[in-house]
């Protein structure tokens, strides 16, 4: 009863402050919005890898980066837009998700976490140095016309493309809600998170598991990755920062809460947009980033002492 | 018997044949995962291969050594010392960011042979580094100072303004990427261009694509408040489109519309959002319509390469190349004293659109060009507005209003 009513108290509050910045400052709420969503869309597949396989994953902005390249030069060479692209860079970024998890991440899960890291840091800038020698760090970028679709309220112009990224953060986290609560390979996938020994016990084959999670993330990954070349130029570097956005975003939301992330995300691009609004704080947003995980944790961990 | 001396004798005369022919090894140091040394060493091995079928320099073969950097201080400085020992180079060339030039500098000046720097605009860093005649006259720079182009852009637009009277700048609002170069940027645009309050001067800073960034709102708001006549960018090529789609999304077209990265993205001037941007850089393939030696160039370098040069540093690596064989031909030694002589007589006629001759700069002797250019994208090509002497079309003005 008590929780209910903390839960509607805080509901309430947001759409109080969620009114007052829709008529106050619109494009803060919008672009805040609209910044929300890319980064819930990439920190998604990366939660489910943390929450399920148990391992963080640092390649995970340089996969998202591969999977552009990828999707780039298919677009290219057979003359297709970025968003056909999206389903086969899926199945192209799923199938090299199975293969580096056989061949790598499957070795180091039994060793010590800070061997996992070592891990997927070694992949993370084996994957940047790869694309860096083949293509040098020459930035590509495709030209779009309908990234540039706007709309008008009153006096403001506003793009409405990056809301694309919404609907994809939303059918993300539901469609996994969705497999991993009601489907088999989903509930054997939660099993083997919560319990691999007792999951093996009932003859779900773990590592098998952890595959095919693992490849689903890297699909995720690699239709985001096409995406993502909608909004930006790609080049070496262009995922890393996704990675730690996305781990410290996973942190906000607490690990294995997927639909936890959007929450955070929405605190995060609102909260960045609103100081980047004004002239004395607009240097401060990219602080505001981690003050907000600092004291989401640091709450976290006094309500858990409390308890 | 009689055949063994027989072989000795033209093994000798073979091996006193090919020393005598010898070559001149020219150390080339770029970053060769960034298309500025990538195009830069390619063209500089052109001008190389080019000088050598027409018969070398003083009877001699050039050989290009090149290094890669990787754009770090630490290994510049090391590129030098295996050119200057192991390979025993007679003079170096290239460079690009300030940061690794930096680390060049005190191996440059243990060895004490002739430089040709292609790069390094940080006079804050590199050219005070190098430090006052005598002691960096070795050092030859054909890159402008930040100084340089700062005064050539306001001198671009004090020109600008008087030949077309319907250009008229009173604001210009800087959007300058959060880092060293875009914070330079906004300090030299403070002092050019609001110092005698002709203009009115605002900016903002973003964070670059290039370092995790990628949303320009905030910053285009501000912009768009401010009304400026002339806006321009300091950012990075990644920052280019997608910077002119929040613009167009946000119906943000002032009077100029003008980007200064370093290089621009492959097929930039293939996207619909191109057509009269403008921008600052040295060099474009429209000169080649009134430049021979830009033609020259261009042709020898598409036919090589298969791939069409993409950044001023090709033409200004090859440039490199060709002062240093001039020099050292009219020096007709790689003698530090003497080829710095010749090398202060050139005259060289670039494919960058002016003759290249060396002056003192702030501190150092010998400072090559001092003129960035301002460009525009017309139909797909970046087309020269001023210097009106290298200029190959005129301005489109105002940037049309978004359709």
């Amino acid at each position: 009863m008590i929780v209910k009513r903390r839960v509607a108290i805080i509901a309430a509050l947001s759409i109080a402050a969620m009114t007052a910045l829709i008529v106050w400052k619109p494009t803060v709420l919008i672009y805040g919005l609209q910044a929300a969503g890319l980064y819930a869309a990439v920190a998604i597949p990366m939660g489910l890898v943390l929450g399920i396989v148990h391992i963080v994953n640092l390649a995970h902005g340089e996969c998202m980066m591969l999977a552009a390249y990828a999707a780039y030069f298919g677009c290219k060479a057979l003359g297709m837009d970025p968003l056909v692209a999206i389903l086969p860079t899926a199945i192209v970024t799923a199938i090299f998700g199975w293969v580096v998890f056989q061949l790598t991440i499957r070795r180091a899960l039994k060793a010590p976490e800070l061997n996992q890291l070592i891990l997927t840091f070694g992949l993370a800038i084996a994957f940047s140095q790869a694309i860096n020698l083949i293509f040098t760090s020459q930035t590509y970028k495709m030209p779009l016309e309908y990234v540039s679709a706007s709309m008008d309220i009153g006096d403001i112009s506003f793009g409405v493309w990056s809301f694309v990224f919404v609907a994809v953060a939303i059918i993300f986290a539901y469609g996994l809600t969705f497999f991993l609560t009601k489907t088999m390979t989903g509930k054997a996938a939660v099993a083997v998170g919560q319990n691999p020994r007792g999951a093996a016990i009932v003859g779900i084959d773990v590592y098998r598991t952890y595959g095919l999670v693992f490849a689903l993330a890297l699909a995720l990954v690699g239709a985001m990755g096409a995406l993502f070349l909608t909004k930006s130029a790609i080049f070496p570097g262009v995922g890393s920062p996704f990675t730690m956005k996305s781990f410290c975003l996973i942190a906000m939301a607490g690990i294995g809460n997927i639909p936890g992330i959007l929450g955070a995300s929405v605190l995060l691009g609102v909260a960045e947009n609103f100081l980047r609004a004004f002239r004395p704080t607009r240097d401060w947003a990219e602080i505001v980033f981690f003050v907000l995980i600092i004291v989401v944790i640091l709450a976290r961990s006094l309500k858990g002492r409390k308890s | 018997m009689k055949r063994g001396m027989f072989a000795l004798a033209v093994l000798a005369l073979f091996v006193g044949s090919a020393y005598a022919q010898g070559t001149i090894k020219i150390g080339g140091i770029w970053t060769l995962a960034d298309i500025t040394g990538k195009q830069g060493s390619a063209a500089a091995q052109l001008a190389v291969d080019e000088i050598n079928a027409a018969g070398g320099v003083l009877g001699k073969k050039l050989e290009l050594i090149v290094v890669d950097d990787e754009g770090k201080a630490d290994k510049a400085a090391a590129a030098v010392e295996k050119l200057a020992t192991v390979d025993k180079v007679d003079v170096f060339v290239g460079g690009m960011a300030s940061g690794a030039e930096l680390g060049k500098i005190p191996a440059f000046k243990k060895y004490n042979k002739v430089v040709m720097a292609t790069g390094a605009a940080g006079s804050a860093t590199v050219e005070k580094a190098l430090g006052p005649s005598p002691e960096s006259d070795f050092y030859f720079h054909l890159h402008p100072w930040d100084y340089n182009q700062g005064a050539s852009y306001a001198e671009g637009w004090n020109a600008i303004q008087q030949k077309y009277p319907n250009i008229q700048i009173k604001k210009i609002f800087l959007a300058y990427e959060e880092g060293a170069f875009g914070k330079s940027s906004w300090d030299a645009t403070k002092v050019l261009f609001g110092g005698d309050k002709r203009y009115t001067i605002d900016g903002a800073s973003f964070k670059s694509a290039l370092l995790g960034g990628g949303d320009y709102t905030a910053v285009l708001e501000a912009a768009k408040a401010f009304k400026p006549d002339l806006f321009i960018w300091a950012g990075y090529d990644a920052d280019a489109l997608p910077l002119l789609e929040q613009s167009k999304a946000m119906k943000f077209s002032p009077g100029i519309y003008l980007g200064a990265p370093p290089g621009w993205p492959i097929d930039f001037g293939a996207s619909k959002l191109s057509p009269n941007v403008m921008l600052y850089g040295m060099w474009s393939t429209a000169m080649n319509n009134n430049n021979p030696s830009s033609a020259k160039f261009f042709k020898n370098y598409v036919a090589k390469y298969k791939e069409e040069p993409a950044t001023y540093f090709a033409p200004l690596a090859y440039s490199a190349v060709y002062i240093l064989a001039d020099g050292i031909k009219a020096a007709g030694t790689t003698e530090t004293t003497a080829l710095v002589k010749a090398l202060e007589a050139t005259k060289y006629a670039s494919p960058l659109g002016e003759t290249i001759t060396f002056k003192p700069s702030n501190i150092i002797k010998h400072q090559g060009i001092t003129r960035q250019k301002i460009l525009q994208w017309q139909n797909g090509e970046q087309q020269v507005i001023w210097p009106f002497e290298a200029a190959t079309a005129a301005p489109v003005y105002p940037f049309p209003a978004w359709k």
